[in-house]
């Protein structure tokens, strides 16, 4: 399979949008054959990145948006998530406690590791008064 | 966003069965459904995943509010019945070394009296 998949979806800033968006990943993930462990982790980086950005980053900002675009190549699959909030860079952000006992451990900061956990690269960017996230996993041919 | 929770009492377990999408838009409703049950006093929780198919980082963390407060209290917490994408993010999250898995409703059951 040597061609090129893609979605692309204009988000409504809201928080109900994570789950028609869930839907459409899902049927772009059945119809490009990829794992539903893969399609699964892709769902929940999504539901992360847009509950915080909808929440916090878009908050105040007139005319919010955000884009998602979801590409699919012999051995690669590459989600982007562009958005015109604040700057945040999700990946500076602290790892978080995984090991200490339950009564110890602080609540959140997981998505963000799951995500860091899921791709084999992440890059941030802000220009153009964008946020910009790219997140790079490899594709074995066993796993297709 | 409501989310629809089967409950099943078996002696002095309290089996919650959420179904479909435990996501950000429905986690909070989650919560107090689970937290509702903790103030009244119940202190034995089993959650069984058998007809959930999709739990994100918003609903994880209702189980560690959960199973923080079971614990203040002497209670337990015990998750069962996960399908296989489900349980893999558990076991990378360190969720798996801190609220007890199994794999059956029964061994749930066992591990909670």
């Amino acid at each position: 399979m040597a061609m090129t998949d893609e979605l692309r979806v204009s988000v409504s800033p809201r928080l109900s949008a994570v789950r028609s968006l869930a839907q459409m990943v899902e049927e772009f993930g059945d119809a490009n054959e990829l794992p539903d462990q893969q399609i699964y982790m892709i769902n929940l980086a999504l539901d992360e990145l847009i509950t915080n950005t909808v929440s916090y980053g878009l908050r105040g900002v007139s005319r919010p948006k955000i884009e998602i675009t979801l590409q699919v190549s012999e051995n690669r699959l590459v989600l982007t998530m562009e958005d015109n909030g604040r700057p945040f860079d999700p990946t500076r952000n602290t790892n978080p406690d995984l090991s200490s006992p339950v009564d110890e451990r602080p609540v959140g900061g997981l998505g963000l590791h799951l995500i860091k956990t899921f791709a084999d690269r992440v890059d941030y960017e802000y220009s153009d008064g964008k946020n910009r996230l790219v997140m790079e996993h490899d594709l074995t041919p066993a796993a297709r | 966003m409501d989310i629809e929770v089967a409950e099943e009492r078996n002696d002095e377990v309290l089996v919650l069965l959420p179904v479909g999408r435990l996501d950000s838009g429905n986690a909070r409703s989650f919560e107090s459904v689970v937290m509702d049950h903790v103030s009244s006093g119940e202190r034995r929780l089993v959650v069984d995943f058998s007809r959930l198919d999709f739990i994100s980082s918003s609903g994880m963390r209702v189980l560690l509010i959960a199973a923080k407060a079971l614990k203040a209290g002497e209670g337990t917490l015990v998750l069962c019945s996960m399908k296989n994408h489900i349980e893999e993010v558990f076991r990378i999250s360190g969720f798996d070394r801190i609220i007890p898995i199994k794999e059956s409703r029964e061994a749930a059951l066992a591990a909670s009296s």
